[in-house]
């Protein structure tokens, strides 16, 4: 097993684990912790994927930033959303929200 | 790889593996967050290993300086107590789901890997912080500039929806 493997394999793993708590969490703040998971392994991949091969790396880190971005922007409109649908709902739970009246 | 990249890589890939367990099945939510931000910590010391120290401080200063900042306030929002929503238990249907979700794109992407993924250089690129400097201000300029674009953008909507008083009834 080359490094490319493994790094690969590692963010493989990370993905996994944020699928399952996707589907198993029940709270919202629950799943966005999730998604944020499977963000990191995503960002691990890109960088394995430009840093041990020969492709152009410069372009690998600096989109790996780009998801890091994109991730805080997320994170802000998720907390937003939480914040309403609490207030709304009174409750954080998926299963409550996801039936769209009160 | 030498012998001391091996130990270092294993640290931090059971760093990452045990964060991301305690992070999805805390029935606490504070201590998934730090089970979250011990797997960030986990990949930031990856991206060191594959010598991209920009990126893994960027990954600290980000994601653990500020996203897992969002998410304790997300987290306080809701007033999510230890014993709430999360401890309550599930039916087998569930977590049935939840394993078939993990498994069906885990068993299918690890075979690709394995069997189809071309060997890799053994050592990493070497890439200056000047040439990642030259990338953001010359070629990927549009981008570098859309990205603040879009993250005023997320802030301002998560003021508007915060401020318009949605929640009270009339």
């Amino acid at each position: 097993m080359s490094p490319l493997h493994l790094y690969q394999l590692v963010a493989l793993l990370l993905l996994c684990v944020g699928l399952y708590g996707l589907i198993w969490r029940r709270s919202l703040v629950g799943m966005l912790i999730c998604v944020e998971l499977m963000l990191n392994g995503a960002g691990l991949s890109i960088v394995a994927a430009c840093q041990l091969t020969p492709a152009n790396a410069v372009l690998g880190q600096l989109g790996t930033l780009l998801v890091m971005g994109l991730a805080a922007a997320e994170a802000t409109l998720v907390l937003a959303i939480v914040y309403v649908v609490t207030r709304r709902f009174k409750t954080s739970e998926s299963i409550v929200v996801s039936e769209m009246k009160r | 790889m030498e012998i001391i990249a091996k130990i270092a890589f294993g640290f931090y890939t059971l760093v990452v593996v045990g964060g991301a367990c305690v992070a999805v099945t805390n029935a606490s939510l504070v201590r998934s967050l730090v089970g979250l931000v011990a797997a960030m910590f986990g990949v930031a010391g990856l991206y060191m290993l594959m010598n991209a120290p920009f990126i893994a401080f960027m990954q600290i200063l980000i994601y653990v300086g500020g996203v897992s900042v969002l998410i304790f306030f997300a987290i306080m929002l809701t007033r999510a107590a230890p014993t709430g929503d999360e401890a309550m238990h599930r039916p087998l249907r569930k977590r049935i789901n939840a394993i078939f979700a993990m498994l069906v794109p885990g068993v299918v992407l690890s075979v690709a890997i394995v069997r189809h993924l071309p060997a890799g250089d053994k050592l990493p690129a070497d890439v200056p912080l000047t040439a990642l400097g030259r990338g953001l201000m010359e070629r990927y300029l549009l981008n570098f500039e859309l990205i603040s674009v879009v993250l005023f953008v997320a802030m301002a909507g998560a003021v508007m929806l915060a401020w318009r008083q949605w929640g009270e009834k009339e």
